[in-house]
């Protein structure tokens, strides 16, 4: 198996953890990926606010790279597997735009055609490796914990994009890999929120409201940790859950937000350092102990 | 209690325009309805809105002509003159208020064809210009600052003195009673689909103007004429656009055949909707239709002109019934759509009892006859909506500053509303309503004839003691009580369905919609009349025949 | 077909146990909607259930409801596509708005944030006869918005509402781009700058994308604030921190082909803007102890010119 690598920016950037725990977990399961580094930032939507097109031009760019290595992409990040697909989405609807689009991109020699699929570590895991090969690899017992899932906007929005009309169980792939490690999948109706990232900058009242409120009702459900394909939730979440929770609930930040690949590697019975779990803000020293 | 000038019962097109006009005009306004006006039903109107515009060649009275033969020369033609003569400015009015019509090469407004017309003068947005029509007035009373008791179900007028002075109304939020006074009454409360099983109108057009009406005095007239739309959905009964076949559409039978050319071969599928209900109708009874329906056919015009110009049909068809309008032809039928019929009013919705005005669906001016062509019914409630505001604001200026002693009005509907609450009957309210609505369809329906008509009579009659004696209410609640209110709404079609099988029992020819089976030709000699029926206080039954009015346009055989 | 449905009640009448789930049972017809299963409760079951429905053709917008945890207009909402035979569903009321009862919740907050961006044409003065010109193309995009029926199914599930009333939302900021893009309306810059200078206006969604994916009539309300920021921006309207925002972000894609997360947060502040750069020093430096904290020279794309290149034709084009 083998994929065109596209870890986003703050893989790279603020979240190391997520690469390095994603690499070992790939590294087990014998995944090979070559990544697209010259390949640019999606964009998060943010840059689509500003500039629409140079944002699409970017990401059908990317998925041309991939197209001409005749791979799938592969991401880590449910933003980057959001805003791709989008764009996917949008020039395989449009011959007329994607025609546009390959002009500006025809002088470094490519021409997408519209082959590409966009799978998040995800969907790879559950869709082409398969939950039953994936649970052979596991040694620790997970079975003590409760993880709320959290998927990320980017994820499940819109489902046309996504490929949900195909595999509407794409939904539920994040419940069914806590379960694959043996732990509980709370069921947690804002699973399908938002975190609050994209107004953090623009207002801050607002966004810390959202991560007291998601992770403070998961805290309330019996969570041990919130699991988050989504480097970017896991920001907000993890980062400003102190004051998020202390402005608004009046509590401590005690709920523990990994990632899905953090999860999968401490299943795995992967070393502590390439998972991680140090780097977080809010401490994660409970889950580790109760495993 | 509360007082104004001018009080609106109805906040659809009929009542917005009525009221934007009346508060320009500076008279202190408001409006009653039991939804909110964005949920009234002038929002399922879909192909467009007739005008005849001088600027490009066309001429009033061609509309007129077109207008009246639709009629089966039932309209009173001094009434159908003024409409199309005001058409055009009322149209341009809509536009200027911001309404995004389609238009033309030249940025002008762009028409379509529609039935019954020679020529193309539909002006129209998408597939949805009732909506945009409604929502466009709606932003013009939010800019006026309208008043809208919301949500409130009138229950029954003032009469004091004679004269229409007010409602007595209950607010469906509190299930409190009140009285509302006004120097003139409105009654812009839309049809009444629902005395037919099935419809295509909305649950809320239940004939409470029309009873309201009938019941102070008024008189309704040419209730027997129902029009049943030629395309709606099978087994829902939604409608389907006539603008589907305005922009080409066709209609096919089970052996593939465009039928229309035996039953009106120069207008073919664009024929008056009495004679394609009819046409259909005899196909699925020859053994030509599939299941009781046959087939509108799309594919020709291509998916993107569907999805631009006709885009709600194509959702409406995919939504419900799974169908791609693109690639499969879809199984329609006709389905009871509209009441050519009303409460009697002259051109400027005077019903002749004083303070008392009716516009829209509700009324019968007479502009549509015994058959409503496509398009009309929009532009007759701005036309008359707007004429009524202008006529009451003239009159209120002679009705005194008294104070109407309204206690009397309100304690006698909390009798009225406490009978129906303690009644403790053998049927539910929707039990009785879908007994009697699915024979008034089958007594009054696309093809009626003496015995059926009488058997619809009879079920009515029954209804009518069931209502009364035998009905129970099971919600003893005072917030939304909606078991309530479908109790009182069916007091109000009960009332309809009456009107209407008398109106259908007393005209012996057939014409237009009121299609007779037994006297199956139109009799010009004795019947170029109206229907009038009204009811006395003790609930007796008188109708009258007045003649119709021939302008300029002799009665002629109507051929499509 | 057998129908099993919960519905959440609620009662004002009652003083206490106000609040229940009440389950129905029916046997309909296979390809009934949740709006059938919900009128035949009401006229066969119990006549108590109170919801709002009108049309039954999604035209009217009053029966919008949460099934299934899921905002929907329930009359064309078919039972057997959510759930097999006998399953039974779940159906509240609409979020982020009061209930009243039942099924039946306060839209008049609904409707007040429609006044709040004037929703009415506003034109410069009135064409002397007949109609303002304007082209079919200029009227057919506004269709998009045109076709919106105040169903309130995106303020049901929006994010920020959820959080903030004081947010426009997307119903009305989706009828705020119908008069922006209305070549007859004279007020667009006034407009734009309301929008883009308020507290709760065009920059305080949060893309979460929920009013596009509920919305029955493909309005996506929030494609629709994303045009008002485009168009904010080209008409030079003040500069906001959702501005400044998306400006760096542009600006560092086009310089290293990818995100420069410390600078994105700086800019965002705002360069000048010093209790807000202070506000991001806790966070920063709990980033840089746990050894987080995005790198000061970001990682670069490889051939990072090329995206200027392409940054540069684009703006070419316009």
């Amino acid at each position: 198996m083998k994929y065109a690598f596209y870890p986003g920016c703050v893989a790279r950037g603020g979240t190391p953890e997520l690469l390095s725990s994603s690499m070992a977990v790939l590294k087990k399961l014998n995944i090979e990926v070559e990544e697209l580094t010259k390949a640019g930032c999606t964009g998060a939507g943010v840059l689509q606010e500003k500039n629409p097109l140079l944002g699409d031009t970017i990401n059908v760019r990317t998925l041309a790279m991939a197209e001409e290595k005749k791979l799938n992409i592969m991401t880590l990040c449910s933003t980057c597997q959001g805003v791709l697909s989008q764009a996917n989405h949008k020039v395989k609807k449009d011959p007329e735009y994607l025609k546009k689009i390959n002009e500006l991109i025809k002088d470094e020699g490519y021409n997408y055609k519209g082959t590409t699929e966009v799978k998040h570590l995800l969907w790879i895991l559950v869709e082409d490796y398969g939950l039953d090969k994936l649970k052979s690899h596991f040694v620790k017992e997970l079975s003590s914990l409760k993880f709320a899932p959290f998927y990320g906007c980017y994820m499940v929005r819109p489902s046309e994009a996504l490929g949900f009309d195909e595999k509407p169980e794409r939904q539920e792939y994040l419940e069914k890999v806590i379960e694959s490690v043996g732990a509980t999948a709370i069921d947690f109706p804002g699973k399908f929120s938002c975190c609050g990232f994209p107004v953090l900058f623009i207002n801050q009242k607002n966004s810390l409201k959202m991560v007291s409120n998601q992770t403070g009702s998961a805290k309330d459900l019996g969570a041990d940790a919130m699991v988050t394909p989504c480097p970017l939730c896991h920001l907000n979440l993890d980062g400003y859950q102190g004051k998020a929770r202390s402005n608004n609930r009046g509590d401590k930040a005690d709920l523990p937000i990994i990632h899905m690949p953090q999860m999968i590697a401490l299943a795995m019975g992967i070393e502590t350092k390439d998972v991680g779990l140090g780097r977080h803000i809010v401490s994660t020293k409970e889950i580790l102990n109760k495993i | 209690m509360y007082d104004h000038d001018l009080l609106i019962v109805g906040a659809g097109l009929a009542g917005l325009r009525c009221a934007v006009e009346a508060q320009k005009l500076g008279l202190k306004v408001a409006v009653i309805t039991k939804v909110h006006p964005v949920r009234s039903h002038s929002n399922a109107a879909q192909g467009g809105i007739n005008a005849p515009l001088t600027d490009r060649g066309d001429d009033w009275k061609g509309h007129a002509l077109d207008t009246i033969k639709g009629s089966d020369y039932l309209a009173d033609q001094d009434a159908v003159e003024i409409m199309s003569q005001e058409a055009g400015e009322a149209v341009l009015e809509l536009e200027r208020m911001g309404v995004i019509f389609s238009r033309g090469d030249d940025g002008k407004l762009g028409t379509r064809r529609f039935g019954g017309q020679k020529v193309a003068r539909t002006f129209f947005v998408g597939a949805i210009t009732g909506s945009a029509l409604l929502h466009v007035l709606y932003e013009q009373s939010l800019k006026l600052g309208l008043q809208v008791y919301e949500e409130w179900f009138v229950t029954s007028l003032i009469k004091h003195e004679g004269a229409v002075r007010g409602v007595v109304a209950l607010d469906l939020k509190t299930g409190e009673l009140e009285s509302i006074t006004a120097k003139s009454v409105v009654i812009a409360a839309g049809g009444a689909g629902r005395v037919f099983e099935p419809s295509t109108n909305a649950l809320i057009c239940t004939g409470d103007g029309l009873s309201l009406a009938w019941n102070n005095g008024a008189g309704l007239m040419d209730m027997e004429m129902i029009q049943y739309h030629p395309t709606t959905l099978a087994r829902t009964g939604i409608l389907l656009s006539e603008a589907a076949r305005g922009e080409g559409a066709y209609l096919l039978n089970s052996e593939g055949d465009r039928f229309m050319k035996e039953y009106a071969p120069d207008y073919m599928e664009l024929a008056s909707r009495d004679v394609v209900s009819r046409s259909e109708q005899t196909e699925i009874n020859e053994g030509r239709g599939i299941d009781g329906n046959v087939l509108l056919d799309l594919r020709h015009l291509g998916k993107e002109f569907i999805e631009t110009r006709l885009g709600y049909l194509q959702e409406v068809s995919v939504e419900f019934l799974g169908i791609d309008m693109a690639e499969k032809p879809v199984p329609i039928r006709p389905g009871m759509h509209y009441i050519m019929g009303g409460v009697k009013t002259d051109v400027d919705g005077e019903t002749g009892v004083p303070g008392l005005y009716a516009a829209g669906e509700c009324a019968n001016v007479s502009v549509h006859g015994a058959n409503r062509l496509g398009a009309n019914s929009l532009l007759d409630t701005v036309v008359f909506g707007r004429r009524s505001a202008e006529k009451a604001s003239e009159y209120v200026k002679s009705v005194p500053n008294d104070i109407i002693p309204t206690e009397k009005y309100v304690k006698r509907d909390l009798e009225l509303i406490k009978n129906i609450m303690d009644a403790d009957g053998k049927y539910k309210v929707a039990e009785v309503r879908n007994k009697m609505a699915t024979a008034m369809t089958k007594g009054i329906g696309v093809f009626r004839d003496q015995e059926s008509m009488e058997y619809a009579k009879k079920i009515v009659d029954q209804t009518k003691i069931d209502y009364r004696d035998s009905i129970r209410i099971e919600n003893k609640g005072k917030v939304y009580n909606t078991d309530l209110l479908f109790a009182l709404e069916l007091g109000n079609m009960i009332d309809c369905a009456e009107s209407i099988v008398h109106g259908a029992l007393t005209r012996k020819e057939s014409r237009g919609a009121h299609f007779r089976t037994d006297i199956p030709g139109r009799n010009d000699e004795e019947w170029l009349k109206h229907t009038l029926i009204y009811k006395s206080l003790e609930g007796e039954i008188t109708v009258k025949t007045p003649d119709v009015t021939i302008t300029d346009w002799e009665p002629i055989e109507r051929v499509y | 077909m057998k129908v099993s449905i919960d519905v959440k009640r609620f009662d004002p009448e009652k003083l206490n146990e106000n609040h229940w789930v009440q389950n129905y049972k029916m046997d309909i017809h296979p390809s009934s909607t949740v709006l059938d299963a919900l009128i035949h409760v009401r006229e066969e079951i119990d006549g108590t259930l109170g919801l709002r429905c009108a049309c039954r053709a999604s035209i009217c917008g009053s029966c919008g409801m949460r099934v299934n945890g899921k905002a929907k207009l329930v009359c064309k909402t078919r039972i057997e596509e959510l759930a097999e035979e006998g399953e039974t569903l779940l159906i509240e009321p609409m979020g982020n708005q009061p209930v009243i009862k039942d099924l039946i919740v306060d839209i008049s907050a609904f409707f007040a944030k429609m006044t709040q961006i004037t929703p009415f044409l506003q034109p410069d003065e009135l064409p002397k006869q007949g109609e303002f010109i304007a082209s079919n193309d200029s009227m057919e995009k506004l269709l998009t918005e045109m076709n919106c029926i105040m169903c309130g199914l995106c303020v049901s599930e929006c994010t920020i509402l959820e959080v903030d009333d004081t947010f426009i939302g997307p119903a009305a900021l989706a009828k705020a781009s119908r008069f922006v893009y209305d070549p007859r309306d004279s007020q667009t810059s006034d407009r734009l700058n309301f929008l883009n200078d308020e507290p709760g206006g065009i920059w305080d969604c949060t893309r979460c994308m929920q009013c596009v994916d509920v919305c029955p009539k493909d309005v996506a309300p929030m494609d629709r604030i994303m045009d008002l920021r485009e168009t904010a921006i080209e008409i030079g309207a003040k500069k906001t921190h959702g501005y400044d925002h998306t400006n760096s972000f542009e600006k560092s894609v086009v310089a290293h082909g990818r995100l420069d997360e410390s600078r994105l947060a700086l800019e965002s502040a705002g360069i000048f803007n010093i209790p807000r750069l202070l506000d991001l020093i806790p966070v920063g430096l709990r980033a840089l102890i746990k050894g987080k904290l995005p790198p000061l020279f970001p990682h670069k794309a490889e051939d990072n010119k090329k995206i200027k290149e392409i940054a540069k034709k684009i703006k070419e084009m316009e």
